[in-house]
């Protein structure tokens, strides 16, 4: 964090319009607006962005790239964004740029660019530089703290930009920039896309340290047991599977006996296991080990040594690999670049697409470089594999931007904060596949003067007219939906007639969305995303063909998602934020057979997957492990990290303030049937029910603020103090488990229950809850207890007004007036004073009990550009699956793993097979008993068949028989309770049965015509 | 993996082939009722219970959520909701799993080996712990028997006074009228 006084006012001259005055930090740094960075923090924490806040970034180059580069750290909110670009926005710049329109064409890039990347963020600081780049600049900017520098213009300036910085560099540095900051250095970062090829350099000094390699949370384990050796080994609980890997450092705290470990000292592990690890060093003089303890890993940081770009360049070091089917690609691409530049040099222009002279020269530079690389030597230089990338090389595709606009921004980041681990130093890139699989002449890249002349230049005209035709359904418009319409407007998809997009969401914008979900500016509060979203993606494309509903998509809109809307589109976008809904739209598109492009971001994590009818497997068919929930015993009485305190303030939230007035409600509003509800019931619930309501109708009823306090101060004695002295009480400390291990985990979680001190008032009594002294309620009839129970609110109820109500008052996390996340922090904190779990503050009590997501601009953006990669593969057809790509990427790390997709699991029985993408037909209105017959007659012995969840047959039930001879529609109307609509003419129903042998077959659905 | 809509109605029927008392309503395999028996050699021995099974949508990817209809005293099983509370079930489900694991394994496991350790009911799980005799013997009193074999009929009615079970005297033959538990509040 800087802390240096004053401004330092730019002093420079000169015809361009350098830099606003850049406030520096003066000592009191502006607060994070948690409401608009609330998922980002999430990922970050404070401290990043702090500095992020903090720091000044020069981007260079202003097409495609730079453009997305500049708006994921606009987004971020870093302190300033100095924008750079020589030339002139040209029409070819449409196919890539969302900033520039076709009335920005002629105008200076920078120029041009100022005014809309100032909308995505007001706290950002954008200033322009319109000429030549000088050492005096750079030096200047490096006065004021540049943080960052991000290249993406011609390669050749790239170099020369570079060489500036290394004669800067060596200027002394001023002491203020060194005490500020150890790395003195300004990272510097060039990233290139060409056509369907990428490449990122990073270079962050001779000496930059990381702080946090991976992001993740440290590792904790509960101790059970340590012993007095050289060295120790320390056994955990097995509770939990420890994640500590040799050579990590960790802390211990709370240990009971062994006291000697608790100096807070990092000390180092060795063998580490699933439940158990050595420690190095010797205890056998340390006390005997009692009890209790935690053990906390503690990050480490780590220095790299980055070589700069001219060395780099002879020397590179290892590739960071994306797709191990093209281990050998980056070598050679790292030689194509560098002939690219030469190329340039030498002709001045870029190669033409389908120019085969200049690609035939491309190749040859690149076989000199490659015979004067020595030990480097390539054997094989892949001509046909160059020729792609001499005939894109002008080109700037969106996708590419979108992608790499998200790995650059996110190195930027990791430059400025010290949080994830850099990209060290070359990462190369291609997506060749994405080219349509039939050849294409010349005159298919002939430019048509339109602002997809740069996406026909790769591509071809016959691929463009597909996109333009295309009918494509975007599901969700939040973070995702926005960066997709962005895409898909650029690249023309749904931009001439008969194409057509239509987006849905049912969610409305907040504040919290702003950060990321570009497309909508703060005046948009409150309205609907989709509409917001498509007027803003028809602003990037006037030719957008686009529609924006609000329907939820799922089983409830199927009359505005019918059959036919369905039946039409072309391909489906997943844009969404929860499993249900994927797994939703994955059966819709299974069933109507068509291709869903699907991806997802958790953090710096992104994931794609590619669902083609036939092709590959759906969604559906591999699954992520649910979300582990805590048991609930655990969140009743002993909890042993602070997600189990919140998940149990959560719940007490809702009981007291939700549910409970609720119930009150629905006893006052309907006495009667109220009353004979929980006499139908009998059970302990209704029991327990109506003891909640009389609790908040006689006892605990308040008139006036008085008894609200009252009412406060005595739930605050049963929750942290009575209810942990019963707890204590009937298991003490010494307490054992059959097996002999100490009933308590946690030491210290018994003999410190706390009774915070709390000054009462003088006329507020305190009682003391009886009901909590005593667990067992076991032993009486609840039947008789409900009687006494209703008599009693009944009295209540005649003594209130006829129209009294309570409100119940239902969570919302983000408005912080409400005091809602002060309760449940307030709540859950306590709760971990009393079992000796370490706090937390109200954020991060937000982000657990909340369930906010961390999201950043970054990876969604990288992930969107991936699936539109993948876009022009699914429109072009024709691709084998060998062609598509699902790719798992981690920002942090970094990691990109790309595959193909998994081909659809293919059952075969006797001479048929069939996988999940098939789908059975029986005709002519059948009744179950034709159904089963027509079934054995391929060998099948049907043994249940269902629609939905619901039986319409299974041979266990006698009662089953009975139905033979109806036919199955019927059954579906009287059993299942299905209302068919008169343009439906089939049902499907699920079938399981056995072959003769008596093993499962898993048949496709079958698709029942009864019209 | 067969689809999940699938998978439930595979499980449904092992279950029944492996002779379990399957009660649905409407014919709803969403959640339904399964007779179990008390596992011999443990002090649960000659009780029945009703075990809601309720299959949620990502079954068997999601555990299957199971209650106990009738009161049950346990150590592990709410008294309130009839809610269990086991680490197999809410913990380590693996969708290799099935509901006939469920009742031939994961509960018999369970009421022979109460865990004190993570208690649901705290009561129980103390008694437990500081008696096991008394516990054994509080759990056979409050055992309900198995009405379905007339002999057990005959010997309850005679016996029942004496019992500290809250068995509804609304209760016909056959015994077990479906009690609709609600669930907790922390579900």
């Amino acid at each position: 964090m800087s802390s240096n006084g004053g401004s330092i006012s730019n002093n420079n001259s000169g015809d361009h319009s350098v830099v606003r005055d850049i406030p520096l930090g003066d000592g009191n740094p502006q607060d994070i607006d948690e409401d608009l960075h609330s998922r980002q923090l999430a990922v970050y924490g404070r401290e990043t962005m702090r500095r992020l806040f903090a720091s000044n970034i020069l981007v260079s180059g202003m097409q495609g790239l730079g453009a997305e580069i500049a708006k994921n750290l606009v987004l971020a909110g870093v302190k300033s964004v100095t924008v750079h670009d020589e030339g002139t926005v040209e029409l070819w710049d449409l196919s890539s740029n969302f900033i520039f329109s076709e009335h920005d064409v002629g105008k200076n890039r920078a120029l041009a660019s100022v005014q809309k990347l100032q909308d995505l963020n007001n706290a950002v600081v954008i200033s322009t530089l319109t000429t030549k780049l000088t050492k005096e600049q750079l030096s200047d900017f490096q006065d004021n703290l540049l943080r960052a520098i991000s290249m993406c213009e011609l390669p050749n300036a790239a170099l020369m930009l570079w060489f500036l910085l290394t004669l800067i560099k060596r200027k002394p540095l001023s002491s203020m920039i060194t005490a500020i900051n150890h790395q003195p250095t300004i990272a510097f970062i060039k990233a290139e896309v060409r056509g369907l090829f990428g490449s990122v350099f990073c270079d962050f000094g001779p000496e930059f340290t990381v702080f946090d390699v991976d992001g993740e949370e440290p590792h904790t384990g509960i101790i059970a047991s340590i012993s007095n050796d050289n060295p120790a080994l320390v056994s955990c609980v097995d509770d939990e599977r420890l994640e500590f890997q040799d050579g990590d450092l960790v802390v211990f705290s709370e240990i009971r006996g062994m006291t000697e470990l608790n100096d807070g000292k990092p000390r180092k592990i060795k063998n580490a296991r699933p439940y158990s690890f050595t420690l190095d060093e010797d205890t056998s003089s340390f006390g005997a080990y009692d009890r209790g303890g935690i053990v906390t890993q503690v990050k480490q940081p780590k220095v790299l040594n980055f070589k700069p770009l001219r060395e780099a360049l002879k020397d590179p070091g290892d590739f960071l690999l994306s797709d191990f089917s093209k281990f050998d690609r980056p070598p050679l691409l790292h030689l194509a670049f560098q002939a690219l530049d030469k190329f340039i040099a030498e002709l001045g222009r870029f190669p033409v697409a389908g120019s085969e002279d200049d690609a035939q020269k491309l190749i040859s530079i690149v076989g000199e470089i490659n015979e004067g690389s020595g030990d480097r030597k390539l054997d094989d230089i892949n001509p046909k594999l160059l020729r792609y990338f001499a005939f894109g090389a002008r080109a700037v595709l969106n996708p590419m931007a979108a992608m790499f606009g998200g790995i650059v921004g996110q190195e930027v980041v990791k430059a400025c904060s010290g949080k994830f681990h850099p990209l060290f130093q070359f990462f190369y890139f291609d997506s060749v596949e994405s080219l349509p699989t039939e050849p294409l002449e010349p005159s298919d890249f002939r430019p048509l003067n339109c602002r997809y002349d740069a996406q026909i230049s790769v591509f071809g005209s016959k691929l463009q007219k597909k996109l333009e035709d295309a009918l494509v359904f975007v599901v969700g418009s939040g973070a995702l939906g926005c960066e997709f319409l962005k895409n898909l407007a650029l690249m023309g998809v749904s931009c001439n007639s008969p194409g057509k997009l239509t987006v849905t969401d049912d969610d409305v914008i907040e504040k919290s969305n702003l950060s990321r979900q570009f497309l909508f500016r703060d005046w948009n509060i409150g309205q609907a995303k989709s509409t917001v979203a498509a007027s803003a993606a028809a602003v990037i494309n006037p030719q957008l063909r686009i529609e924006a509903l609000q329907n939820r998509v799922g089983p409830e809109t199927e009359n505005v998602f019918h059959d036919s809307f369905w039946e039409n589109l072309n391909v489906v976008v997943n844009a969404l934020d929860n499993v249900n809904a994927r797994l939703y739209v994955d059966q819709r598109c299974l069933y109507f057979q068509k291709p869903l492009l699907e991806s997802g971001t958790l953090g710096a994590k992104c994931n794609t997957q590619m669902v083609i009818p036939h092709l590959t497997e759906n969604y559906g068919a591999s699954r992520d492990p649910p979300e582990k929930q805590a048991p609930m015993c655990t969140v009743h009485s002993f909890p042993h990290n602070i997600d189990h305190c919140l998940t149990w303030a959560r719940s007490e939230f809702e009981g007291l303030l939700e549910k409970t007035p609720a119930e009150v409600n629905a006893f006052l509003s309907n006495p009667s049937e109220y009353v004979s509800g929980m006499r139908n019931a009998g059970d302990a619930q209704a029991r327990d029910n109506l003891e909640r309501v009389l609790e908040c109708l006689d006892r605990e009823r308040c008139e006036t603020f008085q008894d609200c306090i009252t009412w406060a101060r005595l739930k605050f004695e049963d929750y942290f103090a009575n209810r942990v002295k019963q707890l204590t009480y009937t298991f003490p400390e010494d307490a054992a488990t059959s097996t002999g291990a100490p009933f308590w985990k946690l030491a210290d979680a018994v003999d410190k229950v706390i009774v915070p001190e709390f000054q009462a008032k003088k006329d507020v009594k305190i009682v003391t809850d009886e009901k909590a002294t005593s667990l067992s309620t076991a032993s009486i009839d609840d039947a008789a207890v409900i009687n006494e129970l209703v008599m009693q609110v009944e009295q209540c109820r005649t003594t209130l007004e006829s129209d009294f109500r309570m409100k119940p008052i239902q969570f919302e996390k983000d408005d912080d007036t409400n005091y809602h996340m002060d309760m449940i922090a307030g709540l859950a904190n306590m709760r971990a004073r009393n079992y000796s779990i370490p706090e937390v503050d109200k954020l991060k009590a937000k982000f657990i009990a909340g369930r906010i997501i961390p999201a950043i601009a970054t990876s969604t953006a990288m992930a969107t550009g991936l699936v539109c990669l993948e876009l022009y593969k699914v429109l072009a057809g024709g691709h084998k699956v060998e062609d598509y790509r699902n790719t798992f990427a981690n920002l942090a790390l970094p990691l990109f793993s790309m595959a193909e997709p998994v081909p659809p699991k293919v059952v075969k029985h006797r001479d048929m097979s069939w996988t999940v993408w098939d789908r059975w037909i029986v005709k002519d209105n059948p009744t179950l008993r034709e159904l089963l017959k027509w079934l054995s007659d391929k060998g099948l012995n049907a043994y249940s068949i269902s629609y939905g969840s619901c039986l319409l047959y299974n041979s266990m039930f006698p009662r089953h028989r009975e139905r033979m001879d109806k036919k199955v529609v019927d059954l579906a109307r009287d059993v299942a309770k299905v209302e068919l609509p008169p343009y439906r003419h089939h049902l499907d129903v699920v079938v399981a049965c056995e072959d003769d042998e008596d093993n499962d077959i898993d048949i496709p659905q079958i698709s029942i015509y009864f019209r | 993996m067969a689809s999940p809509s699938k998978r439930r109605d595979m499980d449904l029927m092992k279950l029944m082939m492996s002779d379990y008392k399957v009660e649905t309503i409407n014919d709803e395999t969403r959640e339904f009722f399964v007779e179990f028996h008390g596992p011999k050699d443990s002090p649960y021995q000659g009780g029945v219970w009703k075990v809601r099974v309720e299959l949620p949508d990502a079954y068997p990817y999601k555990s299957p959520s199971i209650g106990f209809a009738n009161k049950i005293y346990h150590p592990n099983v709410d008294e309130i909701s009839g809610s269990v509370c086991l680490d197999v079930i809410n913990q380590a489900w693996s969708p290799m799993f099935d509901l006939v694991n469920v009742f031939e394994v994961f509960l018999p496991q369970l009421l022979m080996y109460p865990n004190a350790a993570d208690p649901l009911n705290g009561e129980a799980a103390a008694l437990l712990m500081q008696d096991r005799t008394a516990f054994e013997q509080r759990v056979k009193g409050s055992v309900f028997p198995d009405f379905s074999h007339p002999d057990h009929m005959l010997a309850f009615i005679g016996t029942w006074q004496t019992q500290t079970c809250h068995l509804k005297l609304s209760v016909s033959y056959p015994p077990f009228r479906i009690i609709s538990c609600g669930r907790g509040l922390l579900q």
